[in-house]
């Protein structure tokens, strides 16, 4: 898949965490991915880890690191 | 619809988001994903006094699905394991193109609601929910004529004059969702849901929706307004500050026990379907 982010990984573990069925994991970010940005990993639907994710621009040295992290809300559609 | 209806004791509706298409079990362990977890989730929420689940559907590895057949798995397993409640499946999907938001309106049967997002919605740093008028209008249709009552999500004030523009093609009562919290949504606020509601038509009913800590004070505000509430790991992983929730339905509990307290009595979902219009 030519649009596949080189940090997405697929894992079912790590650092004490583990999943039944192998999770997107982000090796620049060392987490696994929410879903929504796996979508930009994965390169579906259009997007591209090169130009839509700023994980990806800020370890490509890009831009800042300065990605927030929509934690405790959801998506609410 | 009002101050009035809760001084009347109407029921409040309770409606379930209990996954969502953002976050997963790497948020949250307890986060439901396959069919399997979605049901039993749905279960325990409508033992809790939920009438209404709205569901998203994943794949197995928890990124999103849209597809109708990972819908279908998924209602037909909360069908299976519910008694009553009343189905919702979400239309929204950031990023996803238009073929695949409808498809999860094309379950066999068709669900009873789902959601309509009336405008668009940043995520992240470059991802925007677009939701143009055309896109609204081609999901909608299919609603109608599907006979599937759409949830007008309002996630900011320029949804609701989109949703006004529309009032009159709606069925009596239009349910509105008004949702707010962080970026382009509604100002998390109690000044901007009394606002919100007033501005609402009369016969409208609504929905309150506050993302992460904003969920316990604005539903609690809906319910005085005599509006209806959504709670859910979808929406807020965290029960209070730092503590993470144990589940889905330890918000519908808790839900439940405030509108107890203010003298609202919960929705079954049979009230659910006549208050909604079903």
């Amino acid at each position: 898949m030519p649009n596949r982010c080189p940090y997405l990984d697929y894992r079912r573990e790590t650092g004490g965490r583990s999943f039944e069925a192998a999770r997107p994991y982000c090796t620049a970010a060392e987490t696994f991915v929410q879903p929504m940005r796996a979508d930009i990993c994965v390169g579906r639907y259009g997007l591209d880890h090169a130009a839509d994710c700023e994980i990806y621009l800020a370890h490509e040295g890009e831009r800042d690191a300065d990605y927030a992290d929509d934690s405790d809300g959801g998506d609410g559609e | 619809m009002s101050y009035d209806d809760y001084l009347d004791g109407k029921p409040a509706v309770v409606t379930a988001a209990l996954t969502g298409g953002v976050q997963g079990k790497e948020a949250h362990p307890n986060l439901p994903e396959t069919p399997a977890e979605i049901a039993a989730a749905a279960a325990t929420c409508e033992a809790a006094g939920a009438s209404i689940v709205h569901l998203h559907a994943r794949r197995e590895s928890g990124e999103r699905a849209f597809s109708t057949e990972r819908f279908q798995e998924v209602t037909d397993a909360v069908r299976d394991a519910t008694d009553d409640i009343v189905i919702q499946h979400s239309t929204g999907g950031t990023g996803a193109p238009d073929e695949l938001r409808a498809e999860p309106l094309r379950t066999d049967p068709a669900p009873e609601m789902a959601s309509l997002d009336m405008g668009p919605l940043n995520r992240y740093d470059r991802l925007t929910s677009e939701n143009t008028r055309a896109t609204v209008r081609m999901l909608h249709n299919e609603m109608r004529e599907r006979g599937i009552k759409p949830e007008l999500e309002v996630f900011n004030d320029g949804h609701l004059n989109e949703s006004l523009a529309i009032v009159d093609e709606l069925d009596s009562p239009p349910y509105f969702n008004l949702i707010f919290g962080p970026g382009t949504l509604s100002v998390p606020h109690p000044r901007s849901l009394q606002t919100m509601v007033s501005h609402l038509p009369e016969d409208a009913e609504f929905n309150v929706l506050g993302f992460g800590r904003h969920q316990l004070p604005l539903t609690t505000m809906g319910m005085l307004l005599g509006g209806h509430v959504r709670v859910g790991l979808e929406d807020n992983i965290y029960y209070r500050k730092g503590e993470l929730a144990e589940s889905n339905a330890q918000f519908v509990e808790r839900a439940v026990r405030i509108a107890g307290e203010l003298g609202r009595p919960i929705a079954t979902p049979a009230q659910a379907r006549e208050i909604l219009g079903l």
